[in-house]
C-alpha cells in the first residue's frame, strides 16, 4: 500500500467542539470536561483505503478556537492539505465564525479541501442552527455534516470524506 | 534586363525575390544580428533543456569574462557583490570564532588536569596539535534520531535513527516541532525571521538546521561540538541540491523524494567516545584544590563552630548544676557567650562555674537576676550565713530537714533550735548528730562543786566558817544552774546528811535527816530549786560508837545529766 501523510487543520470558535472531534476520531473517546486547547495540539491517525490501495495518514493540527485568525493562528494553517471547519450547531454564531476564518484561510493560501462539522447534535433541542441554514451553507461548502463528538455520530464519516478529499485533490493536482 | 533574365524573372520570379532578401539579410550585419538577438534566449533555453554541453561551452568564456570584469573594474564588482559577501564574511568569521572559543575552553579545560597532561603527551607522540587532540577526546555525543522536515506544511520528509533510540510517532514529532517552530517566530521575533536553534533536554540536546525547504532536526545524545553544526548544514545542502524542489513540492508522498534516507544517515554517523578501557576524566586539578580548600575552611569553620557550641552546652550543663543558678538562656556569638537567668545570691559565681570549664570571663556577659533558691545546698548556705556555726558543724539539708552534725557549744545549738523555723523552705531540724563541745568544761566545774562537804558541831549548827562557806556554795551552785539550764543541761543535786555513831541510831538518822533539810534549806534560800534536793538514805555504820566530829556533816552530790530536747 502506498503510503501518504497529510496535514489537517482544525479550525472553529471557541469551544465548539474541535478538540473533543478530533479526540473521538483519533481514540474513540469523549470527554464533558473543557480544556480550552492554547497554541495547538496534534495528533496523528492513519486511514486505510482498501479500494485505492493505499493508507493516508493524517497529521491532525488542533488550533485553539478563534473568530478570527491572528498572526500565530495563521503561521500554524501554513501548509495544510485540508480543513476540518467546526460549529457549535446551539450556538449559530460560531457558523458566522466559520465563513469568516475560511475566507481568510482562502485570501492567505488558496483553496483546498475542506469538510464542515457542525457540531454537538446529540443536543438537539437547543439547537440554533435551522435545517436552511443547514442546507444552505452545505451546499456552499459541500461536505457539510452534523455531527457529535459526545456519540460519535459522523465525526468518522466527516473526517474520512476529508481524507477522500484531500487524496482526490492530489491526484488532480499532481 | 536580357532574356535570360526575363526568363529567370518569369520562372522564378517570387522564389528570386525570396531569395534577393534571404542573401541581403545574410550579408548585412545589422539584420543577421537582429535574427540571432530574436532566438538567441529561446535557443539558450532548449539547448540547457536538452543536455549540459550549454553549460560547458559556456563555462569557460564566462568565466573568463569574470574574471577579466573583475581584474578591469574590481569597484563595480565589490559593490555587486557587497550584500552578498558581507553577511557571508561575517558568518564566516562568527561560526570560525565559536568553534575557536570552544576549543579554548576545552584546551584550557584539560591543560593542567592529569588527563590532559596525559593527553598532551599522546597529542605530542601522534604528531597532533594538542587542540585537535582534545577535541577528538572531549566530544562525547552521539546524533541519535534525524528529522527532516518539509518547512512550508511540517510534514515528515523522513526519519533515521539508531536501533537504541525510542521513537515516538515521527510525524506528530515533526507537526510538533513544527509548531512550536512558528510559535518562536511569531511571539519572540519581532521581523519573523528568528528562528529556534537549538534546545536541551536532560541529556539530549536538540538541534535544527534551516534550508530553504526543509528543516534538519537531529536529537543528540551528550554535548556536541560547535562544528557538528556545519557538518549537519552541509548534509542539508546535500539533500536541498538533490531534492530541494521535490521537498518545496512535498505534500507527503514519499514516493517523491527516493532514497533521501541514505542522505540522512550519514548525520547519525556523528559520534564520538571515550576512550574504551578509561574513565572519564576527573576535574581539573585547580578545581581539586579549589575543592580541598573550601572543604577544609569549611571543615575548619565548621570544626570550631562545633568547639564553640560543644563549649555552650558544657557551660550550659556547669551552670544547671550548680546550685541557685538557673539559665534561661544562651546565646553565642562566635566565641563569645551571652548568659541569662537567675542566681541566688549565695550561689556560685557564674564567671567561677565558666572558668571551670574553660571559658574565660572576657568571652562572657553575665546578665542574671537575683532569686531565693530553696535548693537544698542553698538552704543549708543560707542556714550557715544564720546561724554561723563553728567549723565543727557540718549543715546539710534533705527535702524539708535541716541537719546538722558535728560538736558546737550547747548555746549555739540553742540559737539553732529556737530560730531554724525562721529558714524558708525548711520545717524540721535534726540534731540528732550534734554534740556539745562545753560538755567536758562544764562536767569539770560540776565536778570541782560536787562532793562539798560542810561539818555540823552539833545538831544543826554549823562549825564556825561553814555556815559562810554553805552560803558560798549556794551562791555558786545557783550560778552554775543558771548556766547549766541555758546551756541545755540538767544538774541533779543531793544532799546527804551525816552524823556520828554515838548515840541512838534512829535519832542519828533523824538529825542527818535534818542537817540534809537544813542545808537544802539554805540552798534554796540561794534560789537553787529544791526539787533538785533529795535526802539521802541514812549512812548507817554498824561499826563501834565514836564521837567522830568528822562525822557530823551534810555533803552535796552533783550530776550532770542532758536536758530533754526541746520540741
Ligand atoms: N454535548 C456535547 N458536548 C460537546 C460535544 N463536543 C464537545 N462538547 C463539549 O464542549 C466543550 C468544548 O469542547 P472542546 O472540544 O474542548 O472545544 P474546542 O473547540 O476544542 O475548544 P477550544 O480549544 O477552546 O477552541 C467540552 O465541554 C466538550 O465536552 C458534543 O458533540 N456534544
Ligand atoms: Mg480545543
Amino acid at each position: 500500500m502506498t503510503p501518504l501523510t497529510s496535514k489537517v487543520c482544525v479550525v472553529g470558535d471557541f469551544a465548539v467542539g474541535k478538540t473533543s472531534v478530533v479526540e473521538r476520531f483519533v481514540t474513540n473517546h469523549f470527554s464533558e470536561e473543557y480544556l480550552s486547547t492554547v497554541g495547538v495540539k496534534i495528533d496523528t491517525k492513519e486511514i486505510d483505503f482498501p479500494t485505492l490501495g493505499m493508507t493516508h495518514k493524517l497529521v491532525i493540527w488542533d488550533v485553539a478556537g478563534t473568530e478570527e485568525f491572528g498572526a500565530r493562528e495563521m503561521a500554524y494553517l501554513r501548509g495544510a492539505s485540508g480543513y476540518i471547519y467546526v460549529a457549535d450547531g446551539t450556538r449559530a454564531a460560531t457558523l458566522k465564525a466559520i465563513e469568516r476564518l475560511h475566507k481568510q484561510i482562502l485570501e492567505a493560501y488558496g483553496a483546498a479541501p475542506g469538510v464542515l462539522l457542525v457540531n454537538k447534535r446529540d443536543l438537539e433541542p437547543d439547537w440554533e442552527v435551522s435545517d436552511e441554514r443547514f442546507d444552505a451553507i452545505a451546499t456552499r461548502f459541500g461536505n457539510a455534516y452534523r455531527t457529535s463528538a459526545k456519540t460519535g455520530d459522523d465525526v468518522d464519516q466527516a473526517i474520512t470524506r476529508l481524507a477522500e478529499l484531500i487524496i482526490d485533490n492530489d491526484m488532480r493536482g499532481g | 534586363m536580357n532574356d535570360l533574365d526575363q526568363l529567370k524573372e518569369l520562372l522564378f520570379g517570387a522564389e528570386k525575390q525570396a531569395l534577393d532578401s534571404i542573401s541581403e539579410r545574410v550579408e548585412r550585419r545589422e539584420i543577421r544580428t537582429a535574427d540571432v538577438a530574436d532566438i538567441l534566449p529561446e535557443a539558450i533555453h532548449q539547448s540547457h533543456q536538452k543536455d549540459g554541453e550549454l553549460v560547458e561551452s559556456l563555462t569557460q568564456p564566462v568565466g573568463e569574462c569574470v574574471q577579466r570584469g573583475l581584474r578591469d573594474e574590481p569597484e563595480t564588482y565589490a559593490d555587486a557583490l557587497y550584500p552578498v559577501m558581507g553577511p557571508a564574511i561575517r558568518k564566516s568569521i562568527m561560526h570560525a570564532l565559536r568553534n575557536f572559543s570552544q576549543q579554548i575552553n576545552e584546551a584550557v579545560e584539560h591543560s593542567v588536569s592529569p588527563q590532559g597532561l596525559k593527553w598532551r603527551w599522546q597529542a605530542s607522540r601522534a604528531g597532533i596539535p594538542f587542540g585537535e587532540y582534545v577535541l577528538q577526546k572531549t566530544m562525547r555525543y552521539r546524533v541519535e534520531q534525524a528529522y527532516l522536515i518539509s518547512r512550508e506544511n511540517g510534514l515528515l520528509v523522513d526519519h533515521v535513527h539508531h536501533e537504541s533510540s525510542k521513537i515516538k510517532d515521527s510525524d506528530a514529532v515533526s507537526a510538533m516541532f513544527t509548531a512550536i517552530q512558528d510559535f518562536v517566530k511569531e511571539s519572540f521575533s519581532p521581523d519573523r525571521t528568528g528562528r529556534l536553534e537549538s534546545a536541551d533536554m536532560g541529556e539530549f540536546t536538540l538541534w535544527a538546521v534551516h534550508g530553504p525547504h526543509a528543516l534538519l532536526v537531529c536529537v543528540i545524545r551528550g554535548v556536541p561540538p560547535k562544528s557538528l553544526r556545519a557538518d549537519l548544514s552541509a548534509i542539508l545542502e546535500r539533500i536541498h541540491f538533490r531534492y530541494g524542489d521535490a521537498i518545496r513540492d512535498y505534500k507527503g508522498d514519499t514516493s517523491t523524494i527516493p532514497d533521501v534516507e541514505v542522505e540522512l544517515e550519514r548525520c547519525l554517523r556523528f559520534e564520538a567516545r571515550e576512550e574504551s578501557g578509561e574513565t572519564r576524566s576527573g576535574p581539573p586539578i585547580q578545581i581539586v584544590i579549589l575543592l580541598l580548600l573550601l572543604v577544609a575552611a569549611a571543615a575548619f569553620f565548621g570544626v570550631r563552630s562545633w568547639m564553640y557550641s560543644q563549649q555552650q552546652d558544657k557551660l550550659d550543663a556547669a551552670l544547671n548544676a550548680t546550685p541557685g543558678i538557673y539559665v534561661t538562656n544562651i546565646d553565642r556569638s562566635g566565641r563569645n557567650f551571652v548568659v541569662r537567668g537567675l542566681r541566688d545570691p549565695l550561689a556560685a559565681d557564674v564567671i567561677d562555674v565558666a572558668g571551670s570549664v574553660d571559658i574565660p570571663a572576657d568571652r562572657l556577659t553575665v546578665s542574671m537576676r537575683p532569686f531565693q533558691s530553696l535548693q537544698p545546698e542553698i538552704l543549708a548556705a543560707r542556714a550557715a550565713q544564720m546561724f554561723g556555726p563553728p567549723e565543727s558543724v557540718d549543715i546539710s539539708v534533705s527535702g524539708t530537714t535541716l541537719h546538722v552534725s558535728g560538736e558546737a557549744p550547747s548555746v549555739w545549738r540553742q540559737t539553732l533550735q529556737s530560730r531554724f523555723s525562721n529558714l524558708a523552705g525548711v520545717d524540721a531540724l535534726d540534731v540528732s548528730r550534734l554534740t556539745a563541745s562545753d560538755r567536758a568544761e562544764f562536767s569539770e566545774r560540776v565536778a570541782s562543786l560536787s562532793r562539798s562537804r560542810f561539818f555540823f558541831r552539833s545538831g544543826v549548827e554549823l562549825v564556825e566558817g561553814d555556815a559562810g562557806r554553805l552560803r558560798e556554795f549556794a551562791s555558786d551552785l545557783a550560778n552554775l544552774l543558771e548556766d547549766a539550764r541555758s546551756f541545755g543541761y540538767s544538774v541533779a543535786v543531793t544532799a546527804r546528811g551525816s552524823t556520828d555513831s554515838i548515840g541512838d541510831a534512829a535519832a542519828n538518822a533523824a538529825l542527818a535527816d535534818r542537817r540534809a533539810t537544813f542545808a537544802a534549806g539554805v540552798l534554796a534560800s540561794a534560789g537553787v530549786d529544791a526539787r533538785t534536793i533529795r535526802q539521802a538514805d541514812l549512812d548507817n555504820t554498824d561499826g563501834p560508837q565514836l564521837a567522830d566530829v568528822s562525822q557530823r556533816y551534810v555533803q552535796f552530790d552533783l550530776q550532770l545529766e542532758s536536758m530533754p530536747d526541746l520540741p
